[in-house]
């Protein structure tokens, strides 16, 4: 089961190189992988780029524009998808503000009024 | 003509509890637990793997439904004409994604198929791919015995262009496999602002969508006869078990006066809170039920 919110509590967490969020879809069905635009990531201030974000969802990996290149590829709404993202030095053990704009193409509304965009902040823990 | 009313839910109900608080199995048993016969899913929504489940999903979907004395009504599916970036999809890929849809609807024994069609206008014009689409694939709907039901969903209205257009192509082709999926969201008489979940906007830009008028239940009885599937979309059933944004005795005495059969298929798209969607939609049941016996009796 995934935490309601769409930044998860769970996999927020340094990696060689970087570190990484959990996200969930927070729409109601899965979609084709062309249909996510992107996602913006801030921690603490510092914001992580759309065409930075490496995603993982379920087995496909890359950016999210190699993934799209799959006409099968799609993300589950009950996956949580994984962004890993680089950064210099590891984020330090203790609290820190993240937040997250994730940018949806919905066909069955209108361009101008697109992309949906879910927007939040979640104050998270780096345990080690 | 007298008609039959059978009561179904969508798993669409269950958004932000799917997944996250109810698995599929906690939402199809909540489904049989409050008394309706009739299930609803969203393809992309339920079907592990979509749109390739595999076996153990299948074996465990028609036990299911057997366990539970349920009866697939409606799949919901969709034609994303932005999915390719850069480009609309063709006229094949929506025939191939329709195709696909309606194969794995009637496997799953679904007897509607509800394609959401992309818009390329502001006032929701749906993309022109979807007529030749829809042609195309009128014979398979026949082999696989489902009936294509777009639906008229908030905030489009009854008598519009599209609507016209959906009836001319059923009454051109004198086809029994294309009709109209009613949802009840267009009878709504005030607008209601659904609280929780993630906080969303849509575009980057000041663009609103326009105010749509409210549809009068009147206007359901120019297109009844082609209506095959109702959603029973609501929001919020109170205390007193009484709905103040959809007029449902009106819309009831409308479907029963004119002997209309088919299911009533709930659709909860209140606020977002763990639990609220079990207790509205059992309000909902509850009120639907009353009403239809104060028309029938």
């Amino acid at each position: 089961m995934l935490d309601t919110t769409m930044i998860q509590t769970r996999g927020f967490k340094n990696t060689p190189g970087g570190f990484e969020l959990r996200l969930r879809l927070p729409y109601y069905r899965g979609l084709w992988a062309g249909l996510i635009e992107g996602v913006t990531v801030t921690v603490d201030g510092e914001t992580f780029a759309p065409e930075d974000a490496h995603w993982t969802i379920g087995e496909l990996r890359g950016p999210l524009r190699e993934i799209a290149a799959s006409e099968s590829a799609r993300w589950p709404v009950d996956v949580a998808a994984v962004i890993g993202l680089r950064r210099d030095q590891p984020l330090s053990i203790g609290f820190h503000d993240v937040a997250a704009e994730l940018a949806i193409q919905m066909s069955y509304i209108p361009e101008e009024l697109q992309p949906t965009l879910w927007t939040e902040q979640r104050r998270l823990v780096v345990s080690r | 003509m007298s008609g039959s009313l059978e009561y179904g839910v969508s798993l669409y109900s269950y958004t932000g509890e799917y997944g996250v608080t109810m698995t599929l199995d906690d939402c199809i048993e909540d489904v049989a637990d409050l008394g309706a016969t009739g299930l609803e899913i969203l393809g992309e929504a339920h079907i592990e793997d979509y749109p390739n489940p595999p076996t153990a999903w299948l074996d465990a979907w028609f036990e299911r439904l057997d366990r539970f004395g349920l009866t697939p009504t409606c799949y919901g599916s969709w034609v994303d004409h932005r999915r390719f970036p850069g480009r609309d999809i063709t006229e094949d890929e929506a025939v191939q994604q329709l195709e696909t849809d309606i194969r794995l609807a009637a496997r799953l024994g679904f007897k509607y198929v509800r394609p959401k069609l992309g818009v390329v206008t502001a006032d929701l014009e749906p993309h022109p791919v979807w007529e030749p689409a829809t042609l195309r694939v009128l014979d398979l709907a026949e082999q696989q015995d489902v009936i294509i039901c777009p639906e008229i969903h908030w905030p489009s209205v009854i008598r519009s262009k599209v609507v016209d257009d959906y009836i001319a192509l059923i009454e051109r082709t004198g086809t029994k496999h294309f009709g109209l999926l009613m949802d009840t969201g267009v009878f709504q008489t005030s607008m209601h602002h659904r609280s929780g979940g993630v906080p969303s906007r849509m575009g980057r830009g000041s663009a609103r969508p326009p105010i749509t008028p409210v549809v009068p239940v009147s206007d359901l009885e120019d297109v009844l006869q082609h209506v095959v599937h109702v959603q029973a979309k609501f929001y919020e059933i109170d205390d007193e078990l009484q709905d103040h944004y959809i007029p449902w005795a009106e819309f009831l005495e409308v479907l029963v006066r004119r002997g209309w059969s088919g299911f009533l298929s709930s659709e909860y798209e209140g606020d977002y809170a763990t639990g609220r969607a079990a207790d509205q939609l059992r309000r909902q049941h509850a009120l639907l039920r009353t009403l239809v016996a104060k028309e029938t009796s």
